[in-house]
C-alpha cells in the first residue's frame, strides 16, 4: 500500500490507568482503505487480535523494549468485513453463531461496561455474536442496543452478574 | 437516550438548587430561625423551602431516574411528570407566599394556603403515582430491598402532605382544628425520617455498590436496618394516639430505640460497603459523602443525649439543622456532583459510544477544585450546628454565609460539567455525539 501506516500510541494512555479502547476503535474508524494501523501499547494486546481479525486485520507483534510492544495491523482483503461466515449449524433450535470474543466487565465503573461492550459490538460482521459479563443488568444498554437495531440476549449467571450474548445488526452510522 | 434517561430529572435538579440557594439566602441574612422562633412564620418560610423546595425536588428528581434503575423496568406514566414539576413549583410558590402572608409581609385576599394545599398535594401524588406504579411493575417478583425502602418513603409521603394540606387549611381558618402537637410531631417524623431519610438510605443502598464497586447483595444488615426502620416509624405513628388514649407512653421511646438500632445496622453496612469496594481510589462524590454519614450518625448520637437530659427543646433546632444540611443535603450535593456529570456523558456521548473515541466521565469535572468547595461547605455545616447549639446567631449566619458560597460554586461546577467546559476537545466533538441542554430535556 502506499498509504503510510496511521500511528497510535496508547502507552500514554494507559500509563495513567485509562482506556484505550475506543480510541483505537476511533483511529480504526478513521483509516483510509487498505491502510494499516501501527500500535504502540505497554503490553501484547491479545484481545484486540480478535476484534481486529473480526474486522478483518492481520496483526504482528513485536516487542520493543521497556516491555512495551509494537503491533501492525494489516488488511487482509477488502471483502473480509462484509461477508461473514456461514454461521455453524443450529445448535438445539439455536440459529444464532457462537460469541467469537468475550468481553469482561464485571469490575469496571460505570460506564466503561457499557462502553466496551458497545465498542466491541461495533466491531462485529453484521450477524455475528459477542457476549459480554456485567456487574448489573445493562439497562442503559438495553436502550442503546434497541436504538441501533442490534439483538441480544441475556440473563444472571448464578455467581451474580450478568451475561449479554449480542448480535451484531448492519451498521447504522451517526446518530439514529 | 429514550426512557433510559428521565426527561426531566434535570429540571427537578435545577429547581431544587434554585430554592437551595434561596434557603441559604435567608439563613446567612438571618431570616427566620434563629433569629425569630422556631415556630413563626418566618421559619415556616425557610424551613419549607428548604424540605419542599430543596430535597423533596431534589429527591423527586432522582426517583424518577434510579427507580427504573432499581427495578430494572421502565419509567410508568411518564407523561405526569412534567405536570407534577409544575403542580409542585406553583404549590411551593403558594406556601410560601401563605406563609409570608401570615408573617405580615405580604398583604393579599389571595386564598394562598387553600391553593397550596391543593397544588402541592397533587404534585406529589403524581409523582408518587409514577414512581408506586413503576415499582408495581415489578410483580409477581419481589421487589428489590432498596426498592422497599423507597416504597415506605413514598407512603410517608402522602403521610406528610395530607397532614401539610390539613395544616395549610387549619392556618387559614378554614378548619377549626388543633392539630398542633399531636399532628406537627409525626408531620416532621414521616417528612424527614420516612420521607427523605428512608428513601436516601434505599436509594444509596444501590448508589455505593455501583460507584465503588462494591458487593451489592442484598445483606442481614439492610434487611434489619429496613425492620428496625419500619418499625420505628409505626411506634412513631403510634405514640400520638398512645397519648391521646392516656396510655403509659411506651411508644416514643420504643420509636427511639428502633431508629437508633436502624441506624447502627446501617453504619454496619455503610462501613462494610467502603471496605469491600474493589475501586481503591475513592472519587470525590464517595468521599464528600462520608460526611454526610458522619452527620447521620452525630444526629442519631445527639438526639438521645438531648432526650435524656431533658435538653430536646433546647437542641432539636441544632439537630434539625445538621440533619438537613448535613446528612440530607450533605448526600444530596455529593451525590449530585455525580449524577449530572454521569447523565450528561450519557446524554452526549451515548450515540457514539464504541463508535468513536469518547472521553471519560471523570474527564468532565475537576475534582481538584470541588473538592475546596465540599471541604469549605461540611466545615460551614459543622460551625452551624455549633452556633445553634450553643444559641449564637451571628455565627451562624457567617456560617451559613460560608455554606451560601460553597453551595454556589459547586452549582457552578455543576454547570460547566453539563457545558462540556472541563473538556479541551469541547469545541470538536465527534460527529454524532450530541451537546447537552442545561437544564431541558434533549432533543434526541
Amino acid at each position: 500500500m502506499t498509504l503510510p501506516p496511521y500511528d497510535l500510541d496508547v502507552r500514554p494512555i494507559l500509563r495513567e490507568g485509562g482506556e484505550p479502547f475506543s480510541v483505537i476503535m476511533g483511529a480504526v474508524e478513521a483509516l483510509a482503505p487498505g491502510q494499516s494501523l501501527r500500535l504502540l501499547a505497554t503490553f501484547k494486546p491479545i484481545p484486540l487480535f480478535h476484534v481486529m481479525g473480526a474486522r478483518g486485520f492481520d496483526a504482528s507483534a513485536r516487542e520493543i523494549g521497556n516491555g512495551d510492544w509494537e503491533v501492525i495491523f494489516t488488511p487482509a482483503g477488502l471483502e473480509a468485513e462484509e461477508t461473514p461466515k456461514p454461521s455453524e449449524p443450529a445448535k438445539s433450535g439455536d440459529d444464532w453463531p457462537e460469541p467469537e470474543l468475550e468481553v469482561d466487565a464485571r469490575e469496571l465503573d460505570p460506564p466503561e461496561p457499557m462502553t466496551r461492550t458497545l465498542a466491541a459490538v461495533e466491531s462485529l460482521p453484521v450477524g455475528r455474536t459477542m457476549s459480554a459479563l456485567l456487574p448489573r443488568e445493562p439497562l442503559f444498554l438495553f436502550e442503546e442496543l434497541k436504538r441501533r437495531g442490534h439483538e441480544w440476549r441475556g440473563a444472571f449467571e448464578p455467581a451474580g452478574h450478568y451475561r449479554i450474548v449480542i448480535r451484531a445488526a448492519e451498521a447504522q452510522k451517526g446518530t439514529s | 437516550m429514550g426512557t433510559a434517561l428521565s426527561r426531566w430529572t434535570m429540571a427537578y435538579f435545577t429547581a431544587a438548587l434554585v430554592f437551595l440557594m434561596a434557603a441559604q439566602t435567608m439563613m446567612a441574612m438571618g431570616y427566620g430561625y434563629p433569629t425569630v422562633a422556631v415556630e413563626a412564620p418566618e421559619t415556616l418560610v425557610l424551613v419549607h423551602t428548604v424540605t419542599i423546595g430543596w430535597l423533596s425536588l431534589l429527591m423527586c428528581g432522582a426517583l424518577l431516574q434510579f427507580v427504573p434503575v432499581l427495578v430494572a423496568k421502565p419509567l410508568q406514566s411518564e407523561k405526569l411528570v412534567l405536570p407534577a414539576l409544575l403542580c409542585l413549583l406553583s404549590g411551593l410558590v403558594c406556601l410560601l407566599a401563605g406563609f409570608l402572608h401570615l408573617a405580615g409581609a405580604i398583604e393579599t385576599d389571595l386564598p394562598l394556603l387553600p391553593a397550596a394545599a391543593t397544588l402541592l398535594p397533587a404534585g406529589f401524588l403524581l409523582v408518587v403515582i409514577v414512581v408506586a406504579r413503576t415499582l408495581w411493575n415489578v410483580r409477581p417478583a419481589r421487589l428489590p430491598l432498596p426498592a422497599r425502602f423507597v416504597a415506605i418513603g413514598l407512603a410517608c409521603l402522602a403521610v406528610t402532605f395530607a397532614i401539610g394540606a390539613l395544616f395549610a387549611l387549619v392556618l387559614s381558618g378554614l378548619l377549626p382544628l388543633d392539630l398542633r402537637t399531636e399532628g406537627l410531631s409525626i408531620h416532621i417524623a414521616a417528612g424527614v425520617g420516612g420521607w427523605l431519610t428512608f428513601t436516601a438510605i434505599g436509594v444509596s443502598y444501590r448508589l455505593l455498590p455501583m460507584f465503588m464497586l462494591a458487593p451489592d447483595e442484598e445483606r442481614a444488615a439492610s434487611r434489619a436496618v429496613w425492620r428496625c426502620g419500619i418499625l420505628a416509624l409505626l411506634c412513631f405513628a403510634a405514640a400520638p394516639l398512645e397519648r391521646l388514649a392516656g396510655g403509659f407512653g411506651i411508644f416514643g421511646p420504643a420509636a427511639a430505640v428502633l431508629a437508633l438500632a436502624a441506624l447502627y445496622f446501617y453504619g454496619l453496612d455503610l462501613v462494610f460497603l467502603y471496605r469491600n469496594r474493589k475501586r481503591r481510589k475513592l472519587e470525590l462524590n464517595m468521599k464528600a459523602a462520608i460526611g454526610a454519614f458522619v452527620a447521620f450518625f452525630a444526629c442519631g448520637l445527639l438526639l438521645p443525649v438531648a432526650a435524656l437530659t431533658g435538653t430536646l427543646e433546647m437542641y432539636s433546632g441544632a439537630v434539625f439543622y445538621l440533619a438537613a444540611f448535613g446528612w440530607l443535603t450533605g448526600l444530596g450535593l455529593s451525590q449530585l456532583y455525580k449524577i449530572v456529570p454521569f447523565l450528561t456523558w450519557l446524554e452526549c456521548f451515548g450515540a457514539v459510544m464504541g463508535r468513536k473515541p469518547t472521553p471519560r466521565v471523570q474527564d468532565l469535572v475537576a475534582e481538584r477544585r470541588a473538592r475546596l468547595w465540599f471541604a469549605l461547605y461540611f466545615t460551614g455545616v459543622a460551625i452551624g450546628t455549633g452556633a445553634l447549639a450553643c444559641a449564637v446567631p451571628g455565627l451562624f449566619r457567617l456560617a451559613s454565609a460560608m455554606t451560601l458560597v460553597a453551595i454556589g460554586a459547586i452549582i457552578v461546577e455543576l454547570v460547566v460539567s453539563r457545558r462540556l467546559l472541563n473538556l479541551p476537545e469541547r469545541d470538536s466533538l465527534p460527529e454524532g455525539a450530541s451537546r447537552p441542554r442545561l437544564f431541558l430535556p434533549s432533543a434526541r
